[in-house]
């Protein structure tokens, strides 16, 4: 069966573990991406998703368990993988005197199957740029770019390890629309991310990590519906509630958070210290509920917004709200 | 401004390495110089022939040994073998003591053989040499001092304090690119992420060193070409050998301090440390392999000590083909020397290199 997996599998990582002394970066993780599909993994700093793709790329031999890419073992098969695969890492530079086309032409020149530089930077819209150098680019061209030197050895398997981090919304969703694009050609994409938009958006199935565990993997649907709570209710009242008025919500609802803003504008809404987001379960009698509550303590309702949880809700229920370094 | 300059600061002061190799170097340097007697003239190499071994050839050996700038050895061989390596330059002056030295019924002269290419010193030696002769041979009654010394000055090809220097720039210029380049050159790939996208790629890291190499070795080659030429057409500079042969020594010296940048870009944690830490090693090398000066007016034992430094063969081989006008051949101890600091240096660049 394990055989039949890997053979169907762009990726398949079975039980791996990374040790740094006594420090364990990854911890028995096992998942595997399908061919075709764009495979995410999120997870805090120090996750060790960096980690685990740097093992894949056979950038590091893992102390224990096995990686096979595209049906290859990657430590007996080393070449081959990294022939197959590109890899865009996650503070990747490129040789300053050398212009975009001399640096895709030198980067070609290292595999036997190898894009022309021209059709890559047209892909990345960057024909224009093609006799510039990297320090001439701006931030998203310089990412568009990276997805471009991945792409030099039109690979089966692109690895991106964060690419739209520091990059404004405009980057951002034109760097989405390339990824789409490539993987449209049938191009696998395994990619980390921390933006969680980024990740229910582009990737059919997440891998979450927390302190080198594999804490759960679906699609972004499938993570959603494994919490209780449904959707979650941002409102604001006239005054600030109590403990105890707090607690007597909890007894009916989930108490998620507060939101503290001193009285700032924040769109449409006025969020003031006296806001509170709350996730209630599906049962359609939980809105009434927790409005009856409210009603009971006499506080006035200022405003009541009801969304779906996303994604960032399974996020930090999985990892927790407490700061990474 | 003021808090980008003192951020500056701040960042300057926290990249230790770069500073500790930053304030260390000028040190050394000062140590380096403090070291050479500038102002003397340095010592002679005398080799002495006693073919009398009496009682005056025994003192005249003795007073010369008195003679400070004098550094005396005796042999016994034959004096056609000695008068070739002054020829060859390997000994500075030959001083014959004739057989019947000894016996006052005879007016034998002592024969002082130098060859041309140190007029100064050879004015200086032959004063000292004579001196001391009629000194002793007066003992036995008077005499006529310029019957007593016979000299014979070997006529070799013009060779002036340019030339050697030149030849020592040309090695210090190969010296200074390959060690600092390539270790600058590493570091800054290394601290931008450049090596470990080369090693998501096939290429076989054998490749990446080869190419490291060859580009610098014929950035070397163009070098030399660049300082031999502007030497001899120039400033006057004479190359007699063969130029073929000086390229050759030229690319093994190249390697080896390729070599040693390699190692040190393992150990520089920026490429600021690694300017810091090649010129720490390059610039006490160029004095002490003799690039400038001789490295016999080196104190205590470091003119034997500089014979182990990787410059000096690359230098001593260097002017036996382009002044001395040697087969390459007959470089082979320095080659040989150079070509195990190639070996020991390209080991341990493997061993310390990391990605």
């Amino acid at each position: 069966m394990i055989s039949c997996a890997i053979m169907q599998s762009a990726v398949q990582v079975e039980n791996l573990v990374k040790r740094y002394g006594t420090f364990t970066a990854v911890d028995g993780v096992t998942f595997a991406v399908e061919r075709g599909e764009i495979f995410g993994i999120l997870g805090p700093n120090g996750a060790g998703k960096t980690t685990t793709l740097e093992i894949i790329e056979s950038l590091q031999k893992p102390t224990e368990g096995r990686v096979s890419v595209l049906g290859l073992d990657v430590q007996s098969n080393a070449a081959e993988v990294k022939a197959r695969t590109g890899v865009q890492l996650q503070a990747s530079a490129y040789y300053d005197y050398l212009n975009l086309t001399e640096i895709l032409s030198l980067l070609g020149s290292f595999y036997p199957n190898k894009a022309k530089p021209a059709d890559l930077l047209e892909q990345v819209d960057l024909s224009d740029k093609a006799l510039s150098r990297i320090g001439e680019l701006s931030g998203g061209q310089k990412q568009r770019f990276a997805v471009a030197a991945s792409l030099v050895n039109n690979p089966e398997l692109v690895i991106l390890d964060e690419p739209t981090t520091g990059l404004d919304p405009q980057a951002r969703r034109n760097l989405w629309s390339l990824i789409k694009e490539v993987n449209q050609r049938g191009v696998t994409i395994v990619l980390t991310t921390h933006s969680m938009d980024e990740a229910e958006l582009l990737c059919k199935r997440l891998a979450i990590m927390d302190h080198g565990k594999l804490l759960v993997v679906g699609t972004p649907r499938d993570l959603i519906k494994r919490l209780e709570a449904s959707y979650a209710v941002k409102l604001t009242t006239d005054r600030p509630m109590t403990m105890t008025q707090l607690e007597s919500l909890s007894g009916k609802v989930e108490v998620f958070d507060s939101v503290v803003q001193d009285g700032s504008a924040n769109g449409d809404v006025e969020v003031t210290e006296n806001t509170y987001l709350l996730r209630l379960s599906n049962n359609p009698s939980a809105l009434k509920t927790m409005l009856d509550e409210i009603s009971k303590t006499g506080l006035g309702l200022e405003n009541l917004q009801i969304t779906p949880v996303t994604l960032e809700d399974v996020f930090l229920e999985l990892t927790g709200t407490e700061l990474r370094d | 401004m003021i808090t980008l300059v003192l951020a500056n600061i701040k960042m300057m002061a926290r990249n230790r390495q770069a500073i500790f190799w930053a304030l260390f170097f000028p040190l050394m340097l000062v140590v380096v110089f403090g070291l050479f007697d500038v102002n003397g003239v340095g010592s002679a190499d005398v080799v002495v022939i006693d073919q009398s071994n009496g009682p005056k050839s025994e003192l005249l050996k003795e007073r010369l040994q008195e003679i400070g700038f004098l550094d005396v050895e005796f042999e016994e061989g034959g004096v056609s073998g000695a008068w070739g390596k002054v020829s060859d330059g390997d000994f500075g002056y030959l001083i014959v003591i004739p057989g019947l030295f000894d016996d006052p019924a005879v007016n034998s002269q002592v024969t002082l053989v130098y060859n041309t290419r140190n007029p100064d010193r050879n004015q200086l030696v032959d004063g000292a040499v004579r001196n001391l002769v009629s000194e002793i041979q007066a003992l036995d009654g008077p005499v006529v001092p310029s019957l007593l010394l016979n000299t014979d000055v070997i006529d070799v090809p013009e060779v002036d304090y340019f030339d050697n220097v030149l030849l020592g720039l040309l090695g210090l210029g190969i010296m200074m690119n390959s060690i600092i380049s390539i270790a600058v050159r590493i570091s800054t790939f290394r601290n931008q992420a450049i090596l470990k996208r080369l090693l998501v790629t096939p290429l076989p890291i054998w490749k990446f060193f080869a190419a490291e190499i060859t580009a610098h070795v014929l950035l070397a080659l163009v070098q030399a070409g660049i300082i031999l030429s502007l030497g001899v057409f120039v400033f006057g500079g004479h190359v007699h050998g063969n130029i073929l042969w000086v390229l050759a020594i030229t690319v093994l010296g190249s390697v080896v301090f390729l070599n040693i940048g390699f190692i040190l870009s393992a150990w520089a944690k920026s490429p600021a440390a690694a300017s810091g830490m090649g010129n720490a090693v390059a610039m006490p090398m160029m004095f002490l392999a003799g690039t400038f000066f001789s490295t016999a007016a080196l104190p205590w034992v470091l003119p034997e000590m500089s014979l182990v430094l990787p410059l000096t063969p690359m230098l001593a081989a260097l002017r036996d083909v382009a002044i001395d006008s040697e087969p390459i051949w007959d470089t082979w101890p320095y080659l040989a020397a150079l070509g195990g600091w190639a070996v020991v240096t390209a080991l341990g660049a493997i061993k310390v290199f990391k990605f």
